[in-house]
């Protein structure tokens, strides 16, 4: 079989996400003035432990409430909607997320409050967010890690051509938990430093930050389009990818192709942490010669399963705006001279290649365009 | 309507098996550095993968409600002194990362779905939306009980694993999902199991608007 | 003579990390962890670190300073008893 990226394009109708520094176009402002959402806080919120960097909505803590303090900024999110009976059989509704209600298992593990339980599994949060929405049961649920949201909007897609849908929804959200920064922080890659992404220096860390988006769907049109989406999936290590880059190479190289002619600049992964963010920017270096990269987790952390969608709209904003952020807490040297740590026009751009990575070598990558 | 024709079935019935057991049992399916780290989900999913043989070229689709729900629940315990190990192996899809990453077998397209009353609906479109030559649908939970009644896990383990191919020669059954006007309608990974392990045919609405046929040769 | 703490880091790496097969005195003092022999990974070598931080209470603090310090056993050893808190000598 080919290793060519999913086509023929898909319409962006509508897109947008939420931040600590509020919709896409805020945050797009934030991190083009070179400001930073993240900030050292105690790994496990009431419970301490090192100073770690992090980025959850502003006032909100760590630790879950029930109900969830994070609900108000969906019910925000959802209120900007293009309307439509979304979850009926023509408005597929996909749902992507690496950790739903994880923080208020955390919560329950530890307090043992009932009120806790109907936010703890995937499938009862979405219940009920459905029915706070009023959406209809159409609605279908995707987490792997970080590339969650690229595979909502990949099945989207292929809802689009191949099924009944007349326009889909991708919805998006991870928020912060002691459960998640725990265990970043025992896997020893959210340490006490702000991450510089694709920056050379001898230890490496990340930050964490809450995000949620969406985007809306349609079939072909005028305006922004996702032009090309791949996948590739290593299974080499849990924790690690290929030393080879080979990994990397399988998601890029049928976008390059697809984005033959185009003038592209290139919004990557780059959490901050080293041996993978020198792997992903040399391949993408080598495969898209000459095309600025930029990564904004320097500024709003990794928001994890909803990072490929929040930071697609970030992009969309960046185009229609005018300007990219450039790689917000970098600086040279950089594994690769194509990484812009400055803001830079979008005007001689007519696309951008979108890339995200998750554990297990995950990759998945999409090429946003305007025509 | 879309179809896809069913070439190989596999379903693991471990019934009220312990970890333990089910680690004596398929062990030998692989190596011992690998082995020590599989979850009883990991166990059973390797042992209906296997066979299947997932390929690089393959769609793979995996549906599981509960995922890692022991694992969770240990990593939970674990605090305030977080095990790395427990907090990678309770993150959903790792029982599939567990098997593949065993066998160091990539594989282009995978989507891993939750989900409850219509996961099966929508795990099958993904399986039948694929583009690959083959698509593999598999899926499963571990029966565990959770601490505290929390309702947080699955009160049966199991998994299966179907191939799934546009070719009929030689296949054993076929699934295929048409549009209905029913607004309603659910199907879950246990009633979809016990169709696959029983041999069983399925004609129901699954979702909103999808009717799903399960039919054997 | 054997030196107690050795061996008792080598009980903890077996039973830590569920090396089921491995009979803990069959571990060489100086053979690597991490790689060869034992085919330890990295996710194992931060197993360890946790292990460590709550059988010792000495904290590694950087994948980095895990990576010297797990070199190997005798490494182990020496790394515990250089960074130990005076009211938990390792023996």
């Amino acid at each position: 079989m080919s290793n060519a990226a999913d086509s023929p394009p898909v319409r962006i109708e509508a897109a947008d996400c939420r931040t600590p520094f509020g919709d896409a176009r805020a945050t797009c402002a934030a991190l083009r003035a070179g400001r930073r959402a993240l900030a050292l806080q105690p790994v496990l919120g009431a419970a301490g432990g090192d100073a770690v960097p992090l980025a959850p909505l502003p006032g909100r803590a760590l630790d879950e409430t029930a109900p969830p303090a994070w609900l108000p900024c969906l019910d925000g999110l959802v209120a900007t909607l293009p309307e439509a009976p979304w979850g009926d059989a023509r408005h597929p509704v996909f749902v992507t997320s690496s950790n739903f209600g994880v923080g208020s298992l955390y919560a329950f593990a530890h307090d043992h409050d009932p009120a806790h339980l109907e936010f703890c599994t995937p499938f009862a949060l979405v219940e009920g967010l459905r029915r706070r929405f009023g959406w209809g049961g159409n609605v279908a649920l995707l987490s792997h890690a970080c590339v969650s949201a690229h595979l909502g909007l990949l099945l989207a897609s292929r809802a689009l051509r191949a099924g009944p849908a007349e326009r889909a929804l991708v919805f998006t959200f991870d928020f912060i938990s002691p459960f998640v920064t725990g265990g970043f922080h025992a896997l020893k890659i959210l340490n006490p430093e702000l991450p510089a992404p694709y920056a050379v220096r001898p230890t490496g860390s990340i930050g964490l930050g809450d995000g949620a988006a969406f985007a809306v769907l349609g079939k072909a049109g005028a305006g922004f389009s996702l032009s090309a989406q791949t996948l590739h999936n290593e299974m080499h290590h849990f924790t690690a990818n290929r030393a080879d880059g080979t990994g990397f190479a399988a998601s890029l190289e049928p976008v390059a192709d697809a984005a033959r002619g185009r003038r592209l600049w290139l919004k990557g992964h780059g959490t901050g942490t080293l041996e993978a963010g020198r792997l992903e920017a040399e391949a993408l270096a080598r495969l898209f010669p000459g095309a600025p990269l930029v990564s904004w987790k320097g500024g709003l952390g990794h928001t994890l399963g909803s990072c490929g969608l929040v930071e697609l709209a970030i992009a969309l904003a960046a185009m229609r705006g005018g300007e990219a952020p450039g790689t917000v807490g970098s600086a040279p040297p950089c594994f690769v001279d194509a990484v812009a740590t400055e803001p830079f026009a979008t005007s001689a751009y007519d696309g951008v290649v979108l890339a995200s990575n998750a554990f297990g070598g995950a990759h998945a990558t999409c090429l946003l365009t305007h025509d | 309507m879309i179809e896809r024709h069913i070439h190989c079935v596999q379903t693991e019935d471990p019934g009220l098996e312990e970890p333990a057991a089910t680690r004596a049992r398929l062990r030998h399916l692989f190596p011992p550095g690998a082995a020590r780290r599989l979850t009883q989900l990991g166990f059973l999913m390797g042992s209906v993968l296997d066979p299947v043989k997932p390929a690089e070229e393959d769609g793979l689709v995996y549906a599981s409600s509960y995922g890692e729900s022991r694992a969770l629940h240990e990593y939970l315990a674990s605090f305030p002194m977080a095990s790395p190990t427990l907090f990678q192996t309770s993150i959903h899809p790792s029982a599939v990362q567990q098997v593949l990453v065993a066998r160091q077998q990539p594989v282009r397209e995978f989507f891993p779905f939750g989900g409850h009353a219509q996961i099966v609906a929508h795990a099958a479109q993904a399986a039948l939306w694929s583009p690959s030559p083959r698509s593999i649908l598999c899926g499963g939970e571990e029966r565990t009980l959770p601490p505290g009644n929390s309702r947080t896990a699955s009160s049966i383990g199991f998994a299966f694993a179907l191939a799934l191919s546009a070719v009929a020669g030689g296949s054993v059954g076929s699934l295929r999902l048409l549009e209905t006007a029913d607004a309603g309608g659910e199907l879950t990974l246990p009633d979809f199991f016990t169709a696959l392990r029983d041999r069983r045919a399925l004609d129901q609405t699954a979702a909103p608007g999808v009717r799903l046929v399960l039919a054997w040769r | 003579m054997s030196d107690p703490l050795k061996l008792r880091l080598k009980q903890l790496i077996v039973s830590t990390l569920k090396l089921e097969d491995v009979d803990p005195a069959a571990i060489a003092d100086d053979a690597p962890l991490i790689g060869s022999g034992l085919s330890l990974d990295s996710i194992d070598a931060l197993e360890l670190v946790v292990a460590v931080e709550k059988e010792f209470g000495v904290k590694i603090a950087s994948s980095e300073e895990s990576r010297a310090a797990l070199t190997s056993v005798a490494h182990l050893a020496a790394y515990i008893r250089l960074h130990a808190p005076p009211d938990r000598p390792p023996g």
